[in-house]
């Protein structure tokens, strides 16, 4: 049916047929023929609880014939219900929910059913009948994987048979309906019963398995057993080893025959089981093209069988009902072998050497390995056979151990308890060989030929012969196999043909199936005994019934009630449940260690998605189960399952019944809050950085304040102001050496004051201590270099710096090492008992001081020696510092006296006293050492002079130079008188106001000067004014001897000239000067005087009178020329009277001590 | 060290015991021993210096190396100082003598215009030292972290001296103690030995014995050769008093071993025939093992100097030689 039909449901009861009852249950189980339907399925596996309960109530809805049952069964649910819950009272909230959860489903699936049961309502009476089988099919299947994949293949198979009809109703439907519906109903009702024993222990099983897990979370169990479970599993695996050791043997030698057959043999030929029906046409495809299929048969076999996954490895074409007996066989067995708590004893032979009477006493020995083999080598004919052999290895157990109290005993009790519950789980079936029932079959439709109804249902049948054993449904599959289209209306004339095929492949398998009786025809019928219990009379269902309750109470009350040994339910329900996980994991953690330490030869363990995946999604589970409302877990499970993007499918996920604290690598720690990615109402991130960002604090990365650190500071900052002292000392030293001197020779040292300077702002990421090195490396050096200008080093290299800041942080860290390991000492007992307390039993080794105090003296430090460092290398070197200060300064001061003292910075103050020393001459006495003999005389002595030297800043002008500019505001308002307003300039039209006797002179300038205004000298930039130069003094103070050429300081009034020549021209005057610089010095003052002798008196006048004012605005730069000018002006009327004296004294004069007095006499002239 | 040698200075070293609170006649052995100790110590004390004086690129050992080398003994620093300075002043009155009274009435100062002519004895000076004498500068001294020499003045007491003059006061007042009871030609004795030195007027004998010409190539000063006899002085001293120690721990355990069958009593008697008689008697001397055990103690390396290392630092398999 296609999913169209599905589409077009109408609501349910609008076309329920009347056979609603029985059309229901079968569309329950035709419903898996779907792809839809399989959801209440995968529901079941979800929870469940709730797809049980959801088919209580199907049932309950749709069954009134077999209330009874029915009821009986939900009584027993409700029982364990109850008793699960008692158990897990834990997870029973949820339970319960979910228990709702699956009502709710409940009505939903009964309506899908419905509607199913609606569209199958026109198929064919057989319908039914496939329904059932697909029922039985699902009896074998223990876990939902298996149901999945047993429900997956049905549709193709069913659509095959199923759609024809739809297409071309058969006439036959109504009637077949009619008939089988009494019949069936009997029959169904009993399978029924038996099915849902089934699946009553299943999911009772499941349900255990759920309450198991979700205790899981309630409770911690201990890893105490898991040893035990580990050894028990590997003594499992061994037998198992063993027997499949043995089988291999046996089988590469059986099997021979089939698997070599054929070289390239039809591939229709070979035994691909049923599933060759959905394949046919491939491989009818693939047998037409066989030339040009590189494969080999085999390859395409495995090919096959590998597409067909529904085949089990016991599936044979041959034997009619081997694969569900051995499946279900072999399902009970290992369930047996697992329960490996009590089943260990079984396993294996019992060995003579153990038990050396052994084998007199029990002369058919069994065991679960044995019974493996032969089940393995497919002894087993029925059902009856398997389950005697079981009970042989109990009952040989009772027989040995006649001792009630022996502990095999009570293994054995246990195992057959447990058998008991399991071996109604096999179906009772006879294994037949298909030729004998084919033939049979064919006799039978020889024999009821007129018969339509069942060769009717036959065709369809057929076509999953696979499942119906002892059920004449086999015969149809030959023919639906051999033909090409199932849709043909199936007929003992299609289906022969293929016999002579098949009998071929069977051959090897017809001798173990020789033995058995064929079954007689129409196994239907419910008389026949060797049709498997499925079809069993009424009364044998019964009993069978009856015993599925039994047994069931049986598994309920093992489960439930206290076991043989555990007094604890839940604990014996982890055991068993988680056994074989718990051993497995077990055996892992055994192998990475080799004897008592981690044998590093394994490989590592390394997490895996899959594992987070489902560590996550059972974090999740305990968290919506803490939530209490199933709705809101189920939809935060819902967004979160989306949201699990974790490589989801690409590791398969093997399911595993273990709390997750067993996996404890695929842990994912729980983030910090505040990292959450979390988003508001409109999808914007929250931002959680306020919470942890944090702004570094201010002066992490300086000099914490401290007196110490003051002191430190201090200490540096009175070694600067030192330092300034001496390059001033030493520029002072310099210029007294130097004759000559540049403005920039000497670079001012102007030290900055240090200052640290802390880090930038810093945001960090959480608390803690800032990691980085480079960082904190440059704080080191600095305090290193800090310490070293402290010791005295003025400036140093970085790579030494870099060095001594490596050995400061080694030694840091040693330091901090051997703290550490201080601090991590053992803790001692407490011995004083003055604190019984028991809380601090413990206590420290070391109290934090003696820690630090052993620390220090492993690297040789004492408390002593700090503080003397303190003591002696900061404080008193601090005021050693101040001592040297204050000698250097008064060293400055001396060498600059007085000047400094009384005259200011640039002697600018040396008049403020008011005292006439320079008008009156008696600096002179500074000019030499002793040049007047003052010293000789004891003058010195007598006013206290320390030295007779010419005062520094007399001699040099630099300083006064470099003090004016610095502040000439100052310099500006200290002049008390304003200057006189400036002459007017001269010009054509004044010059007539001029004196007399200068206007010519004036005048004869004017012509030169183009009659435009004369400039004054004043108005001229300082170097072309005709000025007379300064004279110089020699650094040294001293005045030359008068032997050498006059000398700078001599005036031109000294000068030879008048006497040489007083009629001649400047000129000549300035030839005859043997030294070029004084022309050039002398040169204004010359000629001035050359004018004035030459032409008239007059010229000088105005020249020295303008000369004057910055002769008495800087006396002391212009010394004795000035001084010479000076009287010069002064004697501007008299000037030739004065002049000739000033000039012969100078002439007179044997040497230039002559100055000052002409100095003085000029004055006095005027 | 060598034990062929034939002892040199046998006696100094006895005397230099004597003062330093030895009083019984050590043996020849004893002497022997420290005399070895004692050259060891100025050799490995020459040959520091000379690779001092070498990494200063200069040749000769200047007393800077010297004092260098003893730099940590702040005590022994400023008594050497206060010795060099002493010394200073004695030459410069020597050579004042030399000149003649003018000249060394101005080295006395301006202010004493009677001194000239006089003798400038060591207590004349003393008088007013501060004038006069030259103070030893260091290159580690605060002075010279300045391009500019710094000024003397004298109107600052040097903290250092009176640290130098408390560990001097003590070793005064020490000597002052064993002194006191000492009759004239006891104290005559005393003052003899207190002059004994390996250098003074043996010279000669010193620079052979030291082995000058080998250790280091350059011939050192006079300077140099007063500082180590200072210095040997210093060393047989500590010897001595370690030893001393040394030796009473050993006498007292004897003591309370020898005792502990006569309990107290013997103690007691003991202490008050001591109050009485003179302490020299019943002493033994120093023994060699003493003097041993007195170096190894000196030898011993102080942790400061291991503190590099501390954790997984390997220490090497011979530490240098410990200068005492």
């Amino acid at each position: 049916m296609s999913l169209g039909h599905h589409n077009a449901w109408l609501p349910p009861g609008h076309l329920r047929p009347p056979d609603d009852l029985l059309d229901a249950r079968s569309t329950n189980g035709y419903s898996k023929t779907f792809s839809g339907p399989r959801t209440p399925q995968m529901r079941g596996s979800v929870d469940a609880d709730g797809l049980h309960a959801g088919n209580l109530i199907s049932e309950a809805d749709t069954t009134a014939e077999e209330d009874p049952r029915v009821a009986i069964f939900r009584d027993l649910y409700n029982r364990t219900e109850a008793k699960i819950s008692s158990l897990f009272s834990g997870g029973k909230l949820s339970e319960g929910t979910s228990s709702h959860a699956g009502v709710g489903s409940g009505p939903d699936e009964a309506d899908t059913k419905d509607q199913r049961a609606d569209e199958s309502a026109p198929t064919p009476n057989p319908v039914k009948k496939p329904a059932r089988k697909l029922d039985d099919d699902d009896y074998d299947d223990y876990d939902e994987d298996d149901d999945a994949d047993a429900a997956s293949p049905p549709p193709p198979k069913s659509s095959a048979p199923v759609q024809p009809p739809t297409a071309i109703p058969s006439p036959s439907r109504p009637s077949s309906a009619s008939i089988s519906a009494a019949a069936d109903a009997a029959k169904e009702a009993k399978k029924e019963s038996l099915e849902d024993i089934r699946k009553k222990l299943e999911e009772d099983k499941k349900a255990t398995e759920e309450a198991a897990k979700r205790s899981f979370h309630t409770l911690f169990y201990t890893l105490e057993n898991d040893r035990d479970a580990m050894l028990d599993q590997q003594r499992l695996e061994e037998s198992e080893r063993q027997v499949e050791a043995e089988m291999s043997g046996q089988a590469s030698t059986g099997n021979a025959p089939t698997s070599g057959s054929s070289g390239y043999g039809s591939l229709s030929n070979a035994n691909l089981g049923a599933s060759s029906l959905t394949l046919k046409n491939l491989i009818a495809r693939i047998d037409l093209k066989r030339t040009m299929v590189q494969a080999s048969d085999a390859e395409l076999r495995s090919l096959m069988s590998e597409v067909r996954k529904n085949r089990s490895k016991w599936a044979s074409e041959d034997k009619i009902g081997q694969e569900e007996l051995y499946e279900s066989a072999e399902k009970v067995l290992n369930e047996l072998k697992a329960m490996t708590e009590h089943s260990s004893a079984f396993l294996t032979r019992v060995n003579k050497r153990d038990a050396p009477d052994y084998y007199t006493v029990i002369k058919h020995p069994m065991d679960l390995g044995t019974m493996t083999k032969k089940l393995k080598a497919l002894q087993y004919k029925s059902k009856q056979e398997f389950v005697d052999d079981l009970n042989l290895i109990w009952s040989n157990c009772f027989k040995y151990n006649t001792n009630t109290e022996h502990f095999l005993r009570k293994h054995a009790m246990y195992m057959k308890k447990e058998t008991e519950k399991l071996v109604p789980l096999i179906p009772e079936i006879v294994i037949r060989d298909r030729a004998e029932v084919e033939a049979e079959e064919r006799r039978l439709q020889l024999a009821e030929l007129d018969g339509g109804d069942e060769s009717d249902d036959e065709p369809i049948m057929s076509s999953r012969g696979r499942k119906a054993p002892g059920k004449s449904s086999k015969k149809g599959t030959a023919p639906s196999r051999n033909t090409p289209s199932g849709s043909e209306p199936p007929g003992g004339s299609v289906s022969q043909p293929s016999a002579p095929v098949r009998s071929n492949s069977d051959a090897p398998m017809e001798g173990i199936q020789n033995g058995f009786a064929t079954p007689p025809p129409g196994t239907q019928t419910p008389s026949d005994p060797a049709g498997a219990g499925s079809v069993a009379p009424g009364g044998q269902d019964e009993g069978m019934d009856i015993d599925g309750l039994g047994t069931l109470t049986a598994a309920l009350s093992a489960l439930a009630t206290p076991g043989i040994e555990l007094a604890d339910p839940e604990y014996k329900v982890w055991k068993q449940v988680t056994k074989k996980d718990r051993a497995l994991i077990a055996a892992e953690r055994h192998r990475l260690f080799k004897g008592d330490k981690i044998n590093s030869d394994e490989p590592a363990l390394l997490r895996t998605k899959a594992g987070m995946r489902r560590w996550l999604q059972s974090q999740k589970q305990v968290s919506a189960e803490g939530d209490s409302s199933n709705e809101s877990g189920s939809r935060a499970m819902e967004p979160n399952a989306a949201g699990e993007t974790l490589a989801e499918g690409i590791e398969v996920e093997e399911d595993r019944v273990i709390p997750d604290y067993y996996d404890v690598m695929s842990g994912i720690p729980d983030l910090p809050a505040h990292l959450i990615w979390r988003e508001d109402t409109e999808g914007n991130l929250v931002d959680a950085s306020e919470e942890f960002l944090r702004i570094l604090p201010k002066g992490s990365f300086i000099q914490p304040d401290s007196k110490l650190s003051r002191k430190m500071d201090a200490n540096m900052r009175q070694m600067q102001e030192t330092r300034k002292i001496c390059s001033k000392i030493g520029i002072v030293k310099q210029m007294q050496l130097q004759s000559q001197m540049y403005q920039n020779q000497f670079q001012k040292y102007q030290p900055e004051p240090f200052a640290e300077q802390d880090t930038l702002p810093h945001v960090m990421n959480d608390n803690g201590p800032i990691i980085s090195p480079w960082v904190c490396k440059a704080a080191l050096q600095r305090s290193v270099a800090k310490v070293f200008y402290h010791t005295g080093f003025e400036e140093y290299q970085p790579s030494a710096l870099d060095a001594a800041t490596d050995m400061a942080s080694d030694f840091f860290q040693k330091i901090g090492e051997t703290l550490k390991s201080y601090m991590e000492a053992p803790k001692v007992p407490v011995t004083d008992t003055v604190e019984p307390t028991a809380l601090s039993q413990w206590k420290r080794a070391y109290t934090e001081p003696e820690m630090v105090l052993h620390t220090l003296s492993s690297v040789g430090i004492d408390i002593e020696g700090l503080e003397s460092y303190i003591k002696d290398d900061i404080e008193r070197l601090g005021t050693k510092l101040t001592t040297a200060h204050d000698r250097l300064r008064s060293l400055l001061s001396e060498l600059l006296r007085p000047a400094l003292q009384d005259g200011g910075e640039d002697g600018s103050m040396a008049f403020a006293d008011g005292s006439e020393q320079f008008v009156g001459g008696d600096f002179a006495e500074d000019i030499d050492e002793d040049f007047f003999g003052f010293k000789e005389l004891g003058l010195d002595r007598e006013f206290g002079l320390a030295n007779l030297s010419v005062p520094l800043h007399l001699l040099q002008n630099r300083m006064y130079n470099a003090a004016q500019s610095q502040n000439t505001s100052t310099s500006q308002l200290i002049t008390l008188f304003p200057p006189p307003p400036s002459y007017p300039r001269i010009s054509s039209e004044t010059v007539a106001s001029q004196i007399g006797l200068v206007q010519s002179f004036f005048k004869a300038k004017l012509q030169m000067n183009n009659n435009e205004p004369l400039t004054e000298d004043l108005e001229l930039p300082p170097k072309q004014r005709p000025m007379a130069a300064r004279p110089r003094l020699p650094a040294s103070g001293k005045i030359p001897p008068p032997s050498s050429l006059p000398g700078p300081t001599s005036s031109p009034q000294k000068r030879p000239l008048p006497a040489s020549a007083p009629g001649s021209n400047a000129n000549k005057s300035g030839n005859t000067e043997p030294s070029k610089k004084k022309v050039k010095k002398n040169s204004g003052v010359a000629m001035g005087i050359a004018d004035t002798l030459g032409e008239d008196e007059h010229p000088p006048g105005p020249d020295g009178a303008k000369t004057s004012n910055p002769a008495s605005n800087k006396v002391k730069s212009e010394e004795t020329a000035a001084t010479a000018e000076l009287s010069n002006g002064k004697g501007r009327v008299n000037s030739v009277i004065s002049d000739a004296p000033a000039s012969d004294a100078a002439q007179n004069g044997n040497n230039g001590t002559a100055v000052p007095l002409t100095n003085g006499t000029s004055i006095d002239a005027s | 060290m060598s034990s062929d040698r034939t002892p040199k200075y046998r006696q100094e070293i006895q005397q230099m015991m004597f003062v330093s609170g030895e009083t019984a006649e050590p043996s020849v052995e004893t002497t022997t021993l420290i005399e070895d100790i004692v050259r060891q110590q100025v050799v490995e004390i020459l040959a520091r210096s000379t690779a001092l004086a070498t990494r200063r690129g200069v040749r000769s050992i200047s007393t800077d190396d010297l004092i260098f080398l003893i730099r940590h003994d702040k005590a022994k620093v400023s008594r050497l100082k206060t010795f060099l300075s002493w010394k200073d002043v004695r030459k410069n009155v020597k050579d004042s003598d030399d000149k003649g009274g003018a000249d060394a009435a101005d080295f006395a100062g301006a202010d004493d215009p009677m001194a000239g002519g006089v003798v400038a004895g060591p207590q004349d000076v003393a008088s007013k030292p501060k004038n006069k004498r030259a103070r030893v500068g260091l290159a580690w001294d605060v002075n010279s972290f300045y391009s500019i020499q710094v000024p003397e003045r004298e109107d600052e007491e040097d903290e250092e001296e009176e640290e130098q003059n408390y560990a001097t006061l003590q070793r005064l007042a020490a000597a002052d103690e064993r002194t006191k009871n000492m009759t004239r030609e006891e104290y005559v004795f005393w003052s003899e030995c207190r002059q004994a030195s390996f250098t003074y007027r043996k010279s000669k004998r010193f620079r052979e014995w030291a082995g000058f010409g080998i250790v280091t190539e350059s011939k050192p000063n006079d300077d140099i050769v007063d500082i180590l006899g200072f210095l040997t002085f210093e060393i047989v001293q500590t010897l001595t008093e370690e030893a001393l120690k040394v030796k009473e721990r050993e006498d007292r355990e004897k003591n309370r071993r020898g005792g502990a069958e006569n309990g107290a009593e013997t103690k007691k008697r003991k202490r008050e025939t001591g109050l009485f008689d003179p302490p020299e008697e019943g002493r033994t001397p120093v023994e060699p093992r003493h003097i041993r055990e007195a170096y190894r103690k000196l030898q011993a390396t102080p942790n400061k100097n291991i503190a590099m290392l501390l954790h997984n630092g390997r220490l090497p398999a011979r530490m240098p030689l410990r200068l005492i």
